[in-house]
């Protein structure tokens, strides 16, 4: 089901590969963007913690913030959060991140820029080397 | 609680905390023989099991938490430890039924959540799968009422 709806998110959005940076190595990255905003340039991976992942918890959160002309992000807020366990990751990852440059004389919007993560747990199959497929 | 009127068990507790299983074991065994109460050959069986877990002989393990476990229901040490032993075994069945057994007793015991975390993994296996959704206005979740 899951699986299902993330090829869904997939398929209706542009999904970046590059410019990501700082993922566990096990860890899978999915980036959605549709073409309004700002454009990533540095997409920081929060890390999953290793306490959820222990104990099977999955959730997300919204952050919001400012970018400035050089793509800096400041004022990280959390908009929306289903775990406190997961904020503080994704935080971490938004002050990290940076956007493209815009020219100094452009005016920006004031409005401010969301990024949700998602935290996920994806049931993965071991290859136990026996022929059997359980 | 391992009573001073047994320090060889006591000091074979504190060596296999320590890592050292071999000292620990040694420590243990003596403590044993001069076990003076049902509690003290309890306490020294679930370490010894814990012992032998630490130097892989699984089966001599599952036999010293076998002998616990036949004298009462209520060591979740013992419990905890015959499920490691059964998840290093890959009876993995047999080691929920201690799990959960132990998580009973003692649920928010730490070393019993390590256990449960192996189990887990070795059942369960996941890996982290993260999505950054920079959408303004990402399409309705199909799986919300």
């Amino acid at each position: 089901m899951r699986t299902e709806r993330y090829r869904g998110l997939a398929f209706c959005a542009l999904v970046l590969v590059a410019g990501l940076a700082f993922a566990q190595d096990d860890t899978s990255v999915t980036h959605l963007l549709d073409s309004g905003g700002r454009m990533p340039l540095n997409t920081v991976v929060p890390v999953y913690p290793e306490k959820a992942r222990r104990e099977r918890v999955e959730g997300d959160v919204q952050v919001c913030f400012n970018v400035d002309h050089e793509g800096r992000t400041s004022r990280v807020r959390v908009r929306r959060s289903s775990n406190r366990i997961f904020e503080r990751p994704a935080i971490l990852a938004a002050r990290a991140s940076t956007y493209l440059p815009v020219p100094r004389d452009k005016i920006l919007s004031g409005i401010k820029t969301c990024r949700t993560f998602r935290f996920r747990l994806l049931p993965v199959a071991i290859d136990k080397l026996d022929g059997s497929e359980d | 609680m391992i009573g001073p009127s047994n320090p060889s068990l006591q000091e074979g507790a504190t060596a296999l905390l320590a890592g050292d299983a071999e000292e620990g074991v040694r420590l243990t065994l003596i403590g044993l023989s001069q076990a003076a109460s049902v509690r003290e050959r309890q306490t020294g069986w679930s370490n010894l099991c814990a012992g032998y877990v630490m130097l892989g002989r699984l089966e001599t393990a599952l036999d010293y938490c076998n002998r616990v476990i036949e004298q009462t229901d209520r060591n979740w040490r013992a419990y905890s430890n015959r499920a490691l032993v059964y998840v290093k075994m890959q009876r993995f069945a047999e080691a929920d039924a201690d799990l959960v057994r132990a998580e009973a007793l003692a649920p928010n015991a730490r070393t019993l959540k390590a256990v449960r975390t192996m189990w887990r993994d070795a059942v369960e296996p996941v890996a982290p799968a993260i999505v950054i959704d920079d959408r303004r206005q990402p399409p309705a979740d199909p799986d919300a009422d």
